[in-house]
């Protein structure tokens, strides 16, 4: 699954070569092998006119022109994703790129990990639109998102709505701590104050289904003060 | 409070304008009456009726007719003449030609309030007849006037409304006079006003304040050429350092793939890649220096924030701590959350503030490596939200401790304090207010006022 996304074709546009050749040296130590490079818009139009490209990376200033109008001309040719790869920091830059539609926004510079995670993350979000909910096991346990079930010693238990919602949300942060706040938002919307007593509750009913020993858990741990981490044994 | 100054001067224009009418009246009215009351005729220093009356005393009936003891008492152009019972001219001086020598009942009632013969003439009963004097003609002007007594008993009461008219007429011409100078001041006041918000001022220069207008006119125009150049000199400052810090990032964008590429590169040894993963942690260093002095240049010449907003302060910190916490640095240092009053929220730029937190928990953390407690504790009450963050490590430099109480300090020079700068001033543009000192560690108390 993830080979299939490091097959796609993706095209990296920089006016600074120094950097197109880092940057495509370490996306291939990564495991991406189709990548197209440009220097200027010319070439960037020319590369995706004849070749099916994936996701696009576009620094904001080229020589022929910016970014931004670019991406413009690029989205008339293809619904292709779209990061902006750029050395302007300042935050009404950032919105007026994703403003524009763009995927995400990396400023420079950045370390090689960040960019072939988003690249990664964008393409993942992209291409496996229509992909099944994931599945994993938390010990003993077998969670299937999809079906918002748990099994466990042959007996299936079904996920509340809250519950599942909250489950996702930690396992989409899996060991990382995710805020009371953040919780609640994604349970219960923008006017989420005044649930944390909710929340604690349905945590405790999460516990009972996911965990071996729901008084002393293992996988759906309490940070104190702060919230909660869903710690899985894959990492 | 302008509105209030120029009421007031008008207030006092009114009151002023009435005044000065009411006592010009009032003289007026006396002055008039000082003038009126000279009505009685004067012939040479005397008044007719005071001749008659000596003219008579003097005249004396002798065997022979009669005599007056002082003719000087009748002045050379007036007669006197003497009309006894009989309508006859018993005695005269001085008489005219055209005068007759005897009167008839109707004569004598025709000439004693009026004229004889054109001559005005003043009249004095005697036991003996009736004493006529006799002015030059044209020289008296005789008039009749009656007035009824319900006149008289009306007099004080329409005097009275005369003289309210005349109040209420000056105070109404006061009244218009003043709100046509409370208008000119208002603007004054106005232009002023402006002027002290350094805004551009142009006011009709006309009238009587046409000097001030045009003065405070010159002054805004002063003003605002000084300001425009000044905000002309920072957007230079502050696009200057965005310049260069752009022109920075790419170089260190390659600098960091290069070094990260060495890092994994198998056919380094293992020495040559720790030297590798040295570049790259310098680079990251350099990066962030370039951020922290971007997000400085901007608040400190230029512009403030523009993303305000209402943000709840607790999730605030929950987030940063998270976000510190999951960030992997912190692993020998325990984190101590005591956060109180959900509820209390402020009037921030988040992400502004969230970064603010996040360099001081940062700095807790890096300034001691081996580990440390970090205590948050927020809470709010009357006078705004506290946060507190209190680390059990090294402390702060005394320099930079010092530098941070002056408040008129200057961009620190070297980037030693550069981030507890930055906090600082990211506390101040929310209209806060930051104080660290060293107790057993390092603890930074920032006060916010809430919204």
């Amino acid at each position: 699954m993830m080979e299939e996304l490091k097959n796609k074709k993706i095209l990296l546009v920089d006016d600074e070569k120094e950097l197109l050749k880092t940057t495509e040296e370490v996306l291939r130590s990564e495991g991406f092998f189709n990548i197209y490079m440009a220097e200027n818009c010319e070439a960037a139009l020319q590369i995706v006119k004849t070749q099916p490209i994936a996701l696009m990376l576009l620094d904001v200033m080229l020589p022929d022109g910016d970014g931004f109008s670019l991406f413009e001309k690029l989205r008339q040719m293809t619904q292709a994703p779209v990061i902006f790869l750029t050395a302007k920091g300042e935050s009404e830059d950032r919105i007026h790129g994703l403003g524009l539609g763009a995927d995400d926004y990396i400023v420079k510079p950045f370390l090689m990990k960040e960019v072939s995670l988003r690249i990664l993350a964008v393409l993942r979000r992209t291409y496996q639109k229509r992909q099944q909910e994931p599945a994993f096991d938390l010990g003993a346990h077998h969670i299937d998102l999809a079906t918002a079930t748990v099994r466990a010693e042959g007996k299936e238990q079904v996920f509340t709505a809250k519950e599942y919602m909250l489950l996702k949300k930690l396992y989409e942060n899996k060991n990382r701590i995710v805020t009371n706040d953040a919780l609640c938002m994604a349970a219960w919307g923008d006017s989420y104050y005044g649930y944390e007593n909710t929340l604690m509750v349905h945590i405790r009913r999460l516990r009972e289904k996911i965990e071996a020993k729901p008084s002393s858990p293992k996988h759906l741990v309490t940070v104190k003060g702060l919230g909660y981490k869903l710690v899985t044994d894959d990492e | 409070m302008m509105n209030k100054t120029a009421f007031k001067i008008f207030i006092c224009f009114t009151f002023l304008s009435a005044s000065i009418a009411t006592i010009l009246l009032a003289i007026n009215v006396l002055g008039l009456a000082f003038v009126g009351s000279d009505t009685t005729t004067q012939i040479h220093d005397q008044s007719p009726e005071g001749m008659l009356e000596q003219i008579s005393d003097a005249l004396e009936k002798e065997e022979d007719g009669f005599v007056i003891s002082d003719d000087s008492l009748l002045a050379e152009d007036c007669f006197c003449i003497l009309i006894g019972e009989n309508g006859n001219v018993l005695w005269s001086q001085n008489m005219p030609s055209d005068i007759p020598m005897h009167y008839s009942i109707n004569d004598v009632a025709r000439m004693t309030r009026w004229f004889l013969n054109d001559y005005p003439v003043y009249v004095r009963t005697r036991d003996d007849g009736l004493l006529v004097l006799g002015l030059p003609k044209n020289a008296v002007g005789k008039y009749g006037m009656e007035y009824s007594m319900e006149w008289f008993d009306s007099l004080p009461r329409r005097v009275m409304s005369i003289l309210v008219l005349n109040l209420l007429l000056a105070a109404v011409l006061a009244l218009l006079i003043g709100s046509f100078f409370y208008r000119r001041i208002a603007m004054l006041t106005n232009g002023i006003r402006e002027l002290r918000q350094e805004k551009q001022v142009s006011l009709k220069e006309k009238g009587i304040f046409r000097e001030l207008a045009r003065n405070i006119n010159d002054t805004s125009s002063a003003i605002v050429r000084k300001n425009a150049a000044l905000s002309r000199r920072d957007h230079a400052r502050v696009n200057w350092i965005n310049g260069i810090s752009h022109d920075v990032r790419t170089p260190l964008a390659i600098m960091i793939g290069n070094s990260q590429i060495l890092e994994n590169s198998r056919e380094l040894s293992e020495e040559n890649q720790k030297h590798a993963a040295v570049i790259t942690g310098q680079a990251l260093k350099m990066k962030k220096l370039v951020e922290d002095l971007n997000l400085i240049s901007s608040l400190e010449y230029d512009m403030q924030p523009s993303d305000w907003e209402s943000v709840r302060l607790c999730p605030l910190i929950r987030e940063t701590v998270s976000d510190v916490l999951n960030s992997g640095l912190a692993a020998a240092h325990e984190v101590e959350l005591n956060i109180k009053d959900e509820k209390m929220t402020v009037r921030a730029d988040k992400s502004l503030l969230e970064r603010a937190f996040f360099n001081l928990i940062n700095n807790s953390i890096t300034h001691n490596p081996g580990g440390c407690q970090i205590q948050i504790r927020a809470y709010a009450d009357r006078s705004g939200a506290h946060i507190r963050i209190k680390d059990s490590g090294i402390g702060m430099p005394e320099d930079v401790l010092e530098r941070l109480a002056d408040k008129n300090a200057d961009i620190p020079r070297t980037a030693h304090g550069l981030g507890l700068f930055m906090v600082n001033r990211i506390i101040t543009v929310h209209g806060g207010n930051m104080h660290v000192h060293n107790e057993n560690g390092c603890v930074v108390d920032i006060i916010l006022p809430v919204a």
